[in-house]
């Protein structure tokens, strides 16, 4: 999966989920101050994420530090990179 | 107008005494029923006629809840596909001892059961339930929860400790619609009153008898029920009096 794909399957889901607007999601928008999302969401999101890319990262200590919509893509970039 | 799907209730320890009672009256208010147990199948399958009798499905989910990896491997499959809306966290044993004479394996099973069997299994739900934005955890602690009993600190302990995570974790999800609390039963009918000496035991419940499975059972269908919407993080007695916390 490229970088690109990366950011697109992660926008899109978090989008649908929290009705969020995709012209307003950069990399350097923080979740929690810009989106106004809450510690609950950040469970939601994880199994939303885990959806997205078939894998298990709720009780990854990293997802516990992540702040910007760009921190989500280097998670998951990451992740993806160690699985394969 | 299509029914609306049945509701699902996750019991733990539900195939004999307070959990087999809960189990038959939350189907008898209409949830089907996840029954767990560890070992005693035969017991479980009564409770599974019963539950069907009224009218309700009952899944047998043989576990030991004090694994969390065997609760993740038994819940896993059923959760892709159905969410309960309660999780009643009712297994339990005692390995009443004086502290001065308690083993360490005597500590540790108790604790591990009840304060690590709650964790085990509402970890595999909770995360569901917060997407479903509804649900109820009731657990079930106890008299020696809240009060001093010789005897039981290890009981004790595993209670008190389920106490305060039902305050903790009612505050977390609280915003989800998701109602948290505890029922302590007292002195109540079952194998683990069985040997207790009734006639010292009398004495100390205000209301001279020893309760019912059933009476346990009704304080935790009204905390599952449409009725109890706005009450989250408390702790019910169903004592006959025994302690007034």
């Amino acid at each position: 999966m490229t970088e690109q794909e990366i950011i697109t399957t992660v926008n899109t889901a978090l989008a649908e989920e929290f009705e969020l607007d995709l012209d307003e999601m950069t990399p350097d928008v923080s979740l929690y101050e810009d989106l106004g999302l809450d510690s609950l969401d950040t469970v939601d999101m994880v199994i939303v994420l885990e959806g997205a890319f078939n894998f298990k990262i709720r009780e990854e200590a990293d997802v516990k530090e992540i702040r910007t919509l760009g921190d989500i893509h280097a998670f998951v970039a990451k992740k993806l990179a160690a699985e394969s | 107008m299509p029914e609306a799907p049945r509701r699902i209730a996750l019991i733990t320890g539900g195939s004999k005494g307070i959990g087999a009672a809960i189990a038959t009256t939350l189907a008898q208010s209409g949830f089907d029923i996840w029954l767990n147990y560890r070992s005693d199948h035969q017991a479980a399958e009564q409770v599974r006629a019963l539950v069907e009798q009224a009218g309700a499905t009952c899944l047998l989910l043989p576990f030991d809840v004090a694994d969390f990896a065997a609760c993740e491997e038994a819940l896993k499959p059923h959760l892709e596909n159905d969410v309960p809306f309660a999780v009643i966290n009712n297994a339990g044993f005692a390995k009443d001892t004086l502290l001065a004479l308690m083993s360490q394996k005597e500590w540790n099973d108790v604790i591990s059961v009840h304060l690590g069997g709650f964790f085990n299994v509402t970890r595999q739900v909770i995360p569901l339930m917060l997407r479903k934005r509804c649900g109820r955890v009731v657990n079930i602690v106890s008299t020696s929860g809240q009060t001093g009993v010789g005897g039981q600190t290890n009981y004790s302990a595993a209670k008190a400790g389920m106490i305060g995570a039902t305050r903790s974790l009612a505050m977390e999800v609280a915003k989800r619609k998701i109602l948290v609390n505890a029922v302590a039963p007292g002195f109540i009918e079952t194998e683990m009153t069985d040997e207790l000496p009734l006639e010292r035991i009398l004495p100390m419940i205000p209301l001279g008898r020893i309760g019912t499975a059933q009476e346990v059972a009704d304080m935790v269908d009204f905390l599952c029920s449409d009725k109890a919407q706005y009450i989250t993080g408390q702790v019910f007695s169903v004592n006959g009096g025994a302690c007034m916390p």
